[in-house]
Order: C-alpha cells, then sequence, then structure tokens
C-alpha cells in the first residue's frame, strides 16, 4: 500500500488529529480505493480490543476491603472495650453459630455470590455498565460479551423500570445482570448457562432479601431483591412469557 | 492543600474499582496479586490525595499509581529486567491490509483476541488496554504511564500490529486444519 495518509489511521481512529485533519481524513476517504479498508481493519481491531480486554471484574470482597479502607472503623476510646468487645464478639459468634449454622452451611454459593453482587450494586454509584430503560439498548450491549442470548420483557406500562445491565462474573462464568426499580426497590435479574444444581434458595439466614431461580431454555434466571415476592413475582412471569 | 475531601475521594475513586482491577488482572500473574495492588493503590492514593491538584486528570493519576506500584512488586520487577522493547519507528508497524484479511479479523472470537493481548509484551499490553478499552487519549496515557507521548504512539502500534498476526495466524492455522 503506497497512500501516505496511511500512518494517520491510527491517530484518526484514536480521534488524536486536529479538527480539522480529521475533517480532510474523512474526505480522503472517500476518494481513496487503498485507506477505507485499511481503517475499517484498524477500527474492527480495535473493536475486539474494547470487548475482550473487559474481562475482569472486581471481586465482592476487593470493594468490601476498599469500602472498609474509606470507612474506618472508629478506635475504641474507653480501656474496658478492649476487654469487653472481644468477649461480647465471642459470645455473639457461638449465640449465632447455634442458631444458624445448620442453614448456612446449605446456603448455595452460587446464590450467596450473586446476592453480594446484587448489594454492590446496590451501594455503587455506578451500579450498571449500559445504562438505558430500552430493552432493545440494554439486549444489544451484551451481544458479543456472552455466547447465550435471552430477550428483557417490555417494561413500558408496567411497575418495573429497567435501570440498564452489567456483566458480571461468578466462579468463572460470565452472565448478565439486569436491574430494575420498583417503587423504592431494586431488583436483579441475573441470566446465566443452565448448569447448577441449586441446592438451597435461601438468601443468608437473617437478611431481608427475596431470591427466585427459574430455568428456560438452557439458561438458569435468578431474582433478588428487597422487594416482598409479591412485588417481584410479575417480573419473573414477564421474563417467562418474553422468552418463549 | 487542594481542599479535596475524604469523600471526593471516594467519589472519584470507587468507580475506577472495576478498571484499575481489569487493568491489575493483565498485568498481575494471579488474581491474589492483582487484588493485593489495587488496594495498595487505594491506599497510596488516598494518602496522598491532598497532593493531588484539583482539575488535572485524576483517572491517569490513579492508574499511574497502580503502575507504579506494580513495576515496585516482584513481579514488575521481574518484567522489568527481562522485558527489552526495541521503540522502532511506528511508521514500520502500520497495517497493511487486504480484504481477506479484514474478513478474517471479523471472526475472530473474543477468548483468541484474549489469548493475543495477553501474549504481548507488557509494555505493549498496558498502552492498548490503556487506548482501546479505557478510550484514554494519548496525553493521558503518557502521564499514566510516565513515557512520552511518541513512545505511547510506537507501543500501540506494534501491539496492535502484533495482536492483528496473532489473530491472522491463528485463524489461517484453524482454516489449514479444516481443510486436512
Amino acid at each position: 500500500m503506497n497512500c501516505e495518509w496511511q500512518q494517520k489511521i491510527a491517530l484518526y481512529l484514536d480521534d488524536e488529529l486536529a479538527p480539522a485533519a480529521q475533517q480532510e481524513f474523512a474526505a480522503h476517504l472517500s476518494r481513496c480505493p487503498e485507506c477505507p479498508v485499511a481503517v475499517a481493519e484498524q477500527m474492527e481491531l480495535k473493536k475486539s480490543v474494547r470487548i475482550a480486554a473487559k474481562k475482569f471484574s472486581a471481586p465482592p470482597d476487593l470493594h468490601a476491603a476498599i469500602y472498609r479502607q474509606l470507612h474506618p472503623e472508629p478506635k475504641a476510646k474507653l480501656l474496658w472495650w478492649k476487654w469487653a468487645m472481644p468477649l461480647a464478639c465471642l459470645v455473639l459468634m457461638f449465640a449465632l453459630g447455634l442458631a444458624f449454622w445448620p442453614r448456612s452451611a446449605a446456603k448455595d454459593p452460587m446464590v450467596a455470590s450473586l446476592v453480594d453482587q446484587h448489594v454492590i450494586a446496590l451501594s455503587s454509584p455506578n451500579p450498571v455498565d449500559v445504562v438505558s430503560e430500552s430493552r432493545h439498548t440494554v439486549k444489544p450491549w451484551f451481544q458479543g460479551k456472552l455466547a447465550y442470548t435471552f430477550t428483557p420483557p417490555e417494561t413500558a406500562g408496567t411497575q418495573y423500570t429497567l435501570i440498564g445491565g452489567k456483566l458480571v462474573y461468578v466462579d468463572q462464568t460470565a452472565g448478565a445482570q439486569l436491574l430494575y426499580q420498583t417503587g423504592q426497590h431494586k431488583i436483579s435479574v441475573f441470566i446465566f448457562p443452565a448448569q447448577t444444581d441449586i441446592k438451597n434458595l435461601h438468601a443468608k439466614p437473617g437478611t431481608t432479601f427475596t431470591v427466585d431461580n427459574w430455568n428456560q431454555r438452557g439458561l438458569e434466571y435468578f431474582l433478588i431483591t428487597d422487594a416482598s415476592k409479591e412485588e417481584a413475582g410479575h417480573l419473573i412471569t414477564m421474563f417467562q412469557d418474553a422468552n418463549r | 492543600m487542594s481542599g479535596l475531601s475524604n469523600k471526593d475521594f471516594e467519589t472519584l475513586a470507587l468507580p475506577l474499582l472495576d478498571p484499575l482491577y481489569n487493568f491489575a488482572r493483565w498485568m498481575c500473574s494471579d488474581a491474589d496479586e492483582a487484588r493485593d495492588l489495587v488496594q495498595e493503590t487505594f491506599v497510596k492514593a488516598l494518602k496522598a490525595f491532598s497532593s493531588f491538584r484539583e482539575g488535572t486528570n485524576f483517572r491517569a493519576w490513579m492508574f499511574r499509581i497502580l503502575r507504579n506500584t506494580f513495576l515496585s512488586s516482584r513481579t514488575g520487577l521481574e518484567h522489568r529486567n527481562t522485558e527489552q522493547e526495541s521503540e522502532q519507528g511506528f511508521e514500520d508497524s502500520v497495517v497493511t491490509s487486504e480484504t481477506p484479511e479484514l474478513a478474517l479479523i471479523r471472526r475472530a472470537d473474543t477468548e483468541l483476541v484474549q489469548q493475543g493481548i495477553a501474549q504481548l509484551a507488557l509494555g505493549f499490553r498496558e498502552v492498548l488496554i490503556l487506548a482501546d478499552l479505557e478510550e484514554m487519549k494519548y496525553q493521558e496515557i503518557s502521564a499514566a504511564l510516565d513515557i512520552p507521548i511518541g513512545t505511547v504512539m510506537s507501543r500501540l502500534a506494534r501491539a496492535r500490529g502484533q495482536l492483528r498476526e496473532h489473530i491472522l495466524q491463528a485463524l489461517q492455522s484453524r482454516k489449514l486444519v479444516a481443510k486436512s
């Protein structure tokens, strides 16, 4: 290839040319037989990198650790706390252990991870990666990021509002998280390839999350919310209808 | 003093947690190392936040702290000692193209591209991720990595060239295997 403009392709695609040069290059593209193909190829490569390089999300425990760093516990002011607090903790742990051990041991780790992801979304200033109330914007955003597809239900005219979506990883498996609002409550719907044998659908004992799960067309759906089962139940039906 | 508070730090820094962790994972050998690196970055950044100048690029500042912390780690030192990058002019690496190659690149799956990125030398990988995923301007990358803009451009061109070659070779060998 001999066109001298070839050297500017990367600058053009990275938006690093001055506005006048950017326009000049665009005009050149309409008359050059060589550059448009090279531009298309580099643009395709850039797009592939953007999708592929976004591979890792910070794990929930890192979110928690950073949060603790930013909000350190105030130091105890009175000496007796040094003795009383560990003792109280021991007593409390023993009591909680007696009360909850059999149930918490059966809690499914997949559900526990998803509840964590939902809590992170509740506390994050940027809970989703694609922000839109339209399912026609959110659904295509997952294309190329997941090896399967699903259809979010139409929420116009219902009690639910779509907030957006996010790619999540649980046990090294990529899945979709869709976030909805109903009243003052948020609802996460997670979609993963069907694979797991969920042993226990309850969230951690003592928490108030509603957790539901269903399988449909090779995909596994999890709904997690602090809304009541009645408030969230209709969304499940809407998902099931949209994906028949 | 910049007059910025811890609350300001939290507002600015927390949205960067995922991008910083993703960047750290691409540089570190495992998840634990990346996790420690990000935590240490937040500790250092919070301590140094009073010296951060309001109005300058906070994102580049955070990535710079993470990258400097990484370079002083064991893995980072190993990389510094083993990677000898030749900095040829980026003109040499400008992609030449033909339509069949474009068709092949369009067929590249995410896993193949991830393999290609992982095989790049660290200096090329970090520039590529900051430019194409984080969509940083060359000036921002230069500030984040503490390298001249010319080096940003040459590394980026070579990273893209090598990645393109990796994809094309892998897809062509797949085609050969399918034919035989």
